[in-house]
C-alpha cells in the first residue's frame, strides 16, 4: 500500500513537473515571438536619422575642377511612408582653396542670405525595404530641392544598403546653377562649370529617439 | 627711348612679375589656421544654444560665418577614421548642443578633450541644424 502511495505521489510530482516545464516553455515561446514581432514594426515606424552625411559637389570646367564637400548632412527619413529630408548648412562645404571657398559663400550661393539649402520628399518603395534583412534597394527619391532662395522639383535614383540591420544610402545628381539663379562672373566663366554634379552618402542611419 | 629701356621697362617688368607672384600665391592660398586668429565672438554653450533655439536669424546675424570662441562641458568626442574628428560641447540631456568639427591637424590635441570636463575651442559658425555647427576647430589649451 504504502508503495502504491508513493508510486501515486511520484507521478504526481512528475505530472506537475512536466506541466510547469510546459508552461513555462510556452510562455517562453511567446515572449520570444511578440519580442521578434515588436523589433519588426519598431524598425518600420522608426524615424532614422543622421547628423554626419556627407555630401560632396564637384565642378568640371574647361581650366579647372573645383570640389567641395560637407560632412555634416542631416538627414531624416520614415521608412514606413517613404518621406525623407535633408538639410545642409552653405558654410559647411569645405574648399582646398580658401579663395573658391570665399567666392563660393559670398558671391554665388550668398550663404550670408541664404544659410542652407533643403529638400523634402518621398522615397518610392521606401515600404518595400525591410531592414531586417541585408540587401541592396533601388529606389527613387523625388521632392523639392530650395537652394539659394529658390525651390525645384528634383526626381534622381539612389541606393538604400542594408547591412547587420543598419541602412546606407548614396545618391548622385546634377542640377544647373541658372536653375537656382546662381552667377559666375563671366571672368571666371572657364573656371566654374554651368553644370554641377552633387554626390550624396548617409554611412549610416540610425534610430531617432 | 634708351631712358624708358634702361630704367623703367625693368621696374615694369619686376613689378608686374610681383603681381603675377601675388596672384599665384592668392588663388593658391589654402584655409587659414585658425589657431593664431583672433576670435570674433567670445561665448558659452548655453548663451549660443539658447539664442541659435530663440532667434536663428538674430544668432545667425551675430555668429554666422564668424570664428568663435566657445567654452562648454565635452560630452561626446568622435573620431571617424582619423580623419572626421568632432567634439559635441553641452550635456546630452540638452535638445540642443554645440558640434565642434576639428581641422585633422589638431588630432594630437583631441586628447586634451575629455568627456565631463570643459573645454574651449574655437571654429567658424556654419550655422544651426539639430545643434550649432562649427567647424575648422582646433582645441585651445585653456
Amino acid at each position: 500500500m504504502f508503495s502504491a502511495v508513493r508510486e501515486f505521489f511520484n507521478r504526481r510530482e512528475q505530472e506537475s513537473a512536466e506541466n510547469i516545464f510546459n508552461y513555462t516553455f510556452m510562455k517562453l515561446v511567446s515572449i520570444i515571438t511578440f519580442m521578434l514581432l515588436a523589433h519588426h514594426f519598431s524598425f518600420s515606424q522608426a524615424k532614422l536619422f543622421t547628423k554626419t552625411g556627407n555630401i560632396t559637389f564637384h565642378s568640371s570646367a574647361a581650366l579647372e575642377k573645383i570640389e567641395a564637400t560637407n560632412n555634416k548632412v542631416l538627414s531624416v527619413w520614415i521608412p514606413a511612408d517613404g518621406k525623407i529630408e535633408f538639410s545642409v548648412l552653405m558654410k559647411g562645404f569645405e574648399f582646398e582653396k580658401a579663395l573658391m571657398q570665399e567666392h563660393f559663400n559670398d558671391d554665388y550661393v550668398e550663404s550670408d542670405k541664404y544659410p542652407k539649402t533643403t529638400f523634402k520628399g518621398t522615397v518610392e518603395g521606401s515600404k518595400n525595404i525591410s531592414l531586417a534583412t541585408d540587401g541592396n534597394y533601388s529606389v527613387k527619391v523625388n521632392g523639392s530641392l530650395t537652394m539659394h532662395g529658390v525651390t525645384r522639383q528634383i526626381s534622381t535614383p539612389a541606393t538604400i544598403k542594408v547591412k547587420n540591420g543598419v541602412a546606407s544610402a548614396t545618391a548622385s545628381f546634377t542640377f544647373l546653377l541658372a536653375d537656382y539663379n546662381i552667377k559666375i562672373p563671366s571672368i571666371v566663366a572657364d573656371n566654374v562649370s554651368k553644370q554641377i554634379l552633387v554626390v550624396v552618402n548617409i554611412p549610416a542611419y540610425q534610430p531617432m529617439n | 627711348m634708351r631712358t624708358v629701356k634702361k630704367y623703367i621697362l625693368p621696374v615694369v617688368i619686376v613689378l608686374e612679375g610681383l603681381g603675377a607672384l601675388y596672384a599665384y600665391k592668392e588663388y593658391n592660398r589654402k584655409p587659414a589656421d585658425l589657431t593664431g586668429i583672433a576670435p570674433q565672438e567670445i561665448t558659452d554653450v548655453p548663451s549660443m544654444v539658447n539664442l541659435y533655439d530663440s532667434n536663428e536669424t538674430k544668432a545667425n546675424e551675430k555668429f554666422l560665418g564668424k570664428t568663435v570662441e566657445i567654452k562648454g562641458l565635452v560630452s561626446e568626442v568622435i573620431n571617424i577614421e582619423d580623419t572626421l574628428l568632432t567634439v559635441m560641447l553641452g550635456s546630452k540631456e540638452e535638445m540642443h548642443r554645440v558640434s565642434c568639427l576639428l581641422d585633422k591637424e589638431q588630432l594630437v590635441n583631441l586628447k586634451k578633450c575629455k568627456v565631463g570636463q570643459q573645454a574651449t575651442i574655437k571654429g567658424i559658425c556654419t550655422g544651426f541644424l539639430l545643434d550649432v555647427e562649427m567647424n575648422r576647430c582646433v582645441i585651445l589649451n585653456k
